[in-house]
């Protein structure tokens, strides 16, 4: 059980960070690989909320979705947009966000420092409840809160809204969307901003997971969220979320049973198992895509 | 001063060094049908993508109104009055026939309701996904997707394309009630002799430049029209002849 | 200012580099070769024997044997599950391999550990380099073969290139076991360099780097990844020099200088150097007349039959129960209206498509149970609808991709210099230019495909397809955008192809030039043949007239197929 719950709680911070690089997949076919680094990101600004202006550390967690958005932003209109209509436009692009991911984390090196920081003494809540013989802590329950809100939110926004529908729409068919009306250009920018928004958030949340915060936490990360994706199937919102709870499960009963240095390994595991089995994941669409 | 409502002097649209129109003008009046008609790669999509925004003209203007909109995209013109039912409809397949008619534009509840009244059958799939329709039904739903959108013209990208005959036949009937009700249509069309009798106007293009235009009647009766559909004159000399030609049927 | 280590890490890094070229130049984004070099550094590490029994230099030579074996046993391991993978599929599948790599060298017993093995040194810098040179001589030699082009035909479009005849899947797994190689002869000069082999030195970032490092030099030219190497080492040097401190400066450097690279030189630092491309040697021949007739497989008589077919896409009949027969030297004609299924029938005819039902038999070989290579090898050739040209190389080379079938394998033989392989090279020149001279392309040879307008793009198609020297060619829209003047040029050619012998399906929208053109005309219209026979007759038939102009009436009864037959 308990088990169960710590499963839960950091699958659900891998969901949402995966959730980041399946919305830009699913409008734009392109894996953003400066999404890593605006995890990090997430969480050094995040510390330095709580830290230096003295924010609450709910507060900051709000700040650092529009920090993380603004990036997006960036990232869209430097290392995406202008790229779109290349021949080898899925290589450019993705080596592109390598670029601006590096140049983010350097910026990061600049401002914080390369040594690991951490949340200032007292900036969140240590008590623990008893659940059905596990221990949880307060700040672990409300992790999970805050995931399962937001990923339930984009749910509800991508389903029901108005701005949800001209998302999906330009998934499926950019043109069709554009000849109806869709501001095309507007909707895939704002898609990067809510990705990112969730991506630094996700951080955020990770480095109150474990107390701390280092410049390489995106790049520990990065792999895992690809595999979740692939596990849930590429652009698909439920698959991310599930794929990302899944490995979250998957990791705490490996090491339980195998052995804490294998842990990373499973991961892999299941994303390979998949990838030869089921390449479209457990939700995806089987489509074909080329580079 | 023309009373057109849509005005295109002069258009050009190319593809990298392809140009697919070199010159194309046409008007369509106010509560107007016009036609454009000719062979496949004639360059109708083009002329039909550059005006609505969907693709930039390399040159030519486009009024709408009296208003130079020449390379405005889509979804501004859209909000302008000006709308595009694309070539083989191009529904969303994955998101509801109700979501289809919300997607963009200006979401009136009365104009909305109007064209479910117009369409039934898309009142009753109303949540169903829209790749579970017919051609025929998709196309009506692509046509309720522009209307929603309180356009005063709208055009139709091949319209009767991959449709049975009789489901061409309610499609162009929708049509007539549109244009009745006052919606200026431009209709671009494979199938000529249907575009030409609905329309009040036709223009005929070929590689790129209307070579003829007129009242639509008067384009059904011509004997260059059906010429240049099925292609060469019989000016042109007859190709010599081969030997060891075998002309048995399949 | 440039150390011994420098020199060695630039063409460390650039070796690195070729295993992601080998790769890249398939357009296969593979990023598994940190995970190859790892596994080759640990393996010879640990059965390479000792230098203090048998000599420096034998010691290394078996550590890079088995170095190399073990990195191309590797790529084939990773290689033949993600065999199907494509793009973004094949690139995570491949980083999560060499992550799992490093992982089990991290936490293994006879690994060592995060600690690693320790590694005697053994290895002069002039050795990198060597290797280096011989790595890149190797794709040096590579590029212009006919291996070299068909991977490049693969990376540019791959669909062409199975109808080309190219084996994808072979070459593909060839590519990898080459970048494994490499790879592996990396990791075992890395460890020998550094004396010791740790599992951080092969982890993700060094994945990225290499990555990197082969993109920013170029990677569709063989000397790519040495400037790449040369230029990404030269970088953090030049920073040191120029008194720019560690710390956040350089990556953010690094990482904007690639940017830079990405956004306004997509062709990388390779780019720069001009290309020496194949050329003719000496004039083209006298024209036409001149070309000998392309060589015909099958005798005269049915070239193929197809039977009752039909494809079924969910609810939609595209194609059904078709009957044709196509014999040699006779031109067919395939018309009708769009959506009547015309291109769906021709995907089936080679190989592309199953149908739903009926038989199809093209010169003995079933295409619905035949990959699309081996259909080509039967002797088919043809034209896209879309144009599909390889792009980013010449006419000449394209066209070169088209005889891939009828020419011989000169890469392990240009190796050696031998003549043999540039007589034969020069014969596939003069036959490639043959069959641009056919089309009216001689003078476009040296142009990238990607260059031509579109009219020469679509004839570049057809010569391409008649490289092969096909007996049945299949051409798909072949005259759209083209203007009166080069569609009459394209009759007459296509008439003399009749002439040679060859069997001709021509889909046409223009129905003139279909009428002037062919012997026999099928008009397809909903997926059933409306009728079919001779041109003047076909242009007559009332029933044709109204599928492409429209009902004569709206009261009019639809004549369906049926009731025409």
């Amino acid at each position: 059980m308990q088990q169960l719950l710590n499963g839960l709680s950091i699958g659900s911070i891998y969901a949402l960070f995966a959730i980041g690089f399946t919305l830009v997949f699913g409008i734009l076919d392109r894996l953003n690989l400066a999404h890593p680094a605006v995890f990090a990101a997430g969480a050094l600004v995040g510390i330095e909320l709580v830290d230096a202006a003295g924010l609450s550390v709910w507060l900051a967690l709000p700040a650092v979705a529009v920090v993380g958005g603004l990036l997006g932003l960036v990232v869209e209109r430097v290392a995406f947009r202008p790229l779109r209509d290349r021949p080898d436009a899925h290589f450019a692009g993705l080596i592109a966000s390598i670029a601006m991911g590096g140049m983010l984390v350097a910026l990061l090196q600049w401002r914080y420092g390369p040594d690991t920081r951490r949340f200032p003494a007292g900036a969140f809540p240590e008590q623990g409840y008893e659940l059905l013989g596990a221990r949880i802590t307060l700040l672990q329950v409300v992790i999970l809160a805050i995931s399962v809100l937001l990923m339930v939110g984009l749910t509800l926004l991508v389903a029901r809204s108005g701005l949800g529908r001209s998302m999906r729409a330009v998934a499926e068919n950019p043109t069709a969307a554009r000849v109806v009306g869709v501001d095309v250009e507007r909707v895939t920018a704002t898609t990067f901003a809510i990705s990112a928004a969730l991506g630094a958030v996700a951080g955020a949340l990770f480095a109150m997971n474990v107390n701390s915060a280092q410049l390489g936490m995106g790049a520990a990360i990065e792999l895992k969220g690809l595999a979740v994706i692939v596990v849930g199937g590429m652009g698909s919102l439920p698959g991310a979320l599930v794929g990302g709870l899944l490995l979250g499960l998957a990791e705490v009963f490996a090491v339980q049973y195998v052995g804490s240095s294998w842990r990373d390994l499973v991961a892999f595991g299941l994303l390979f198992l998949l990838l030869v089995v089921r390449p479209q994941g457990l939700f995806g669409r089987a489509r074909v895509r080329e580079v | 001063m023309s009373a057109a409502l849509l005005s295109v002097t002069d258009l050009q649209v190319s593809y990298g060094r392809v140009r697919a129109v070199r010159g194309v003008s046409l008007d369509v009046p106010a509560g107007g049908l016009v036609t454009l008609v000719g062979a496949n790669g004639a360059g109708k999509s083009s002329v039909i993508n550059a005006v609505s925004g969907v693709l930039r003209p390399s040159g030519g203007r486009v009024l709408l109104d009296g208003r130079d909109v020449t390379g405005i995209r889509a979804h501004r013109l859209v909000r302008a009055g000006l709308v595009q039912v694309p070539e083989g409809r191009q529904v969303l397949a994955t998101l509801t026939v109700a979501e289809n008619l919300l997607v963009g534009g200006r979401r009136d509840p009365a104009r909305l309701a109007e064209v479910y009244d117009r369409f039934p059958v898309l009142a009753e799939r109303r949540h169903l996904p829209a790749g579970s329709l017919s051609g025929g039904e998709q196309q009506m739903l692509a046509i309720g997707r522009a209307l929603v959108t309180r356009p005063r013209i709208v055009l139709l990208d091949e319209p009767s394309m991959g449709l049975a005959p009789k489901v061409v036949d309610e499609v162009f009937a929708v049509v007539e009630e549109i244009r009745a009700e006052g919606v200026a249509v431009l209709l671009v069309e494979q199938n000529a002799r249907r575009a030409l009798r609905a329309a009040d106007h036709g223009y005929v293009l070929a590689g790129g430049q209307v070579v003829q235009e007129g009242p639509a009647a008067a384009l059904l009766a011509d004997e260059g029209v059906a010429a240049a559909y099925l292609g060469v004159s019989d000016a042109r000399p007859p190709s010599p002849g081969r030997p060891g030609r075998t002309s048995g049927g399949p | 200012m440039l150390g011994e280590s420098t020199i060695v890490f630039v063409a460390l890094a650039g070796l690195f580099a070729y295993s992601f070229y080998a790769v890249l130049v398939a357009g296969q984004l593979s990023l598994g070769q940190a995970g190859f070099a790892a596994l080759a550094a640990y393996a010879s590490a640990t059965l390479a024997p000792d230098p203090d029994a048998v000599g420096d230099g034998a010691a290394l030579a078996v550590a890079l044997v088995v170095g190399v074996v073990v990195g191309a046993v590797a790529a084939v391991v990773l290689g033949l599950p993600t065999m199907h993978l494509r793009g973004v599929f094949l690139a995570i599948a491949t980083l999560g391999f060499a992550e799992a790599v490093r992982i089990v060298l991290l936490n293994a017993d006879w690994s060592g550990g995060p600690q690693g093995l320790s590694v005697p040194k053994i290895l002069e810098p002039w050795t990198a380099w060597a290797v280096l040179a011989a790595v890149a001589y190797a794709f040096w030699r590579q590029a212009p073969s006919r291996y070299g082009r068909a991977l490049a035909a693969i990376r540019e479009d791959e669909l062409a290139a199975r109808s080309t005849g190219i084996d994808v899947g072979r070459h593909r797994l060839a590519a990898f076991v080459t970048a494994g190689g490499v790879a592996g002869a990396y990791g075992v000069l890395w460890a020998y360099f550094v004396r010791l082999v740790v599992p951080s030195d092969f982890g993700f970032s060094t994945a990225i780097d290499g990555l990197v490092t082969a993109f920013v030099g170029g990677s569709t030219v063989w000397l790519g990844p040495v400037l790449g190497g040369a230029f990404l080492t030269a970088v953090p040097e030049a920073q040191r020099a120029l008194g720019i401190e560690a710390g956040w400066v350089r990556p953010f450097l690094a990482g904007l200088l690639l940017l830079v690279v990405i956004l306004f030189r997509p062709g990388g630092l390779a780019s720069l150097v001009p290309r020496r491309r194949p050329r003719l040697a000496g004039a083209p021949d006298d024209g036409p007349a001149a070309a000998p007739a392309p060589e015909t497989r099958a005798p005269a008589g049915v070239v193929a039959s197809l039977r009752g077919v039909t494809k079924d896409y969910g609810g939609v009949h595209a194609v059904r129960g078709v009957d044709l027969e196509l014999h040699a030297g006779e031109v067919v004609g395939l018309i009708g209206p769009n959506g009547a299924g015309k291109t769906t029938l021709v995907n089936m005819l080679c190989g592309h498509v199953p149908p739903s039902a009926g038989r199809i038999d093209v010169l003995g070989v079933d295409p619905a149970r035949t990959p699309v290579h081996r259909v080509a090898a039967a002797g088919v050739a043809r034209t896209f609808q879309q144009t599909r040209l390889f792009g980013r190389l010449t006419a000449l080379e394209n066209v070169l991709v088209g005889a891939h079938l009828t020419s011989r394998p000169t890469f392990l033989r240009r190796l050696l210099w031998l003549p043999s392989a540039r007589r034969d090279e020069r014969a596939a020149l003069a036959h490639a230019g043959r069959c641009l001279e056919r089309v009216g392309l001689g003078s476009a040879a040296r142009t990238d495909a990607g260059a031509l307008s579109y009219g020469d793009q679509r004839r570049l198609e057809i010569a391409r397809a008649l490289a092969a020297g096909p007996t049945l060619l299949v051409l798909d829209e072949p005259a759209a955008g083209m203007n009166a003047v080069e569609a009459d040029a394209l009759s007459t050619l296509i008439s003399s192809l009749a002439a040679d012998g060859l069997a001709v399906l021509l889909i046409e929208h223009d129905v003139g030039l279909v009428m002037r053109t062919c012997d026999r005309v099928v008009v397809l219209d909903f997926g059933t043949v409306l009728t079919a026979g001779p041109p003047e007759e076909v242009r007559r038939d009332a029933r044709v007239v109204a599928a492409y102009l429209g009902a004569e009436d709206a009261d009019d009864e639809h004549v369906t197929g049926e009731e025409a037959r």
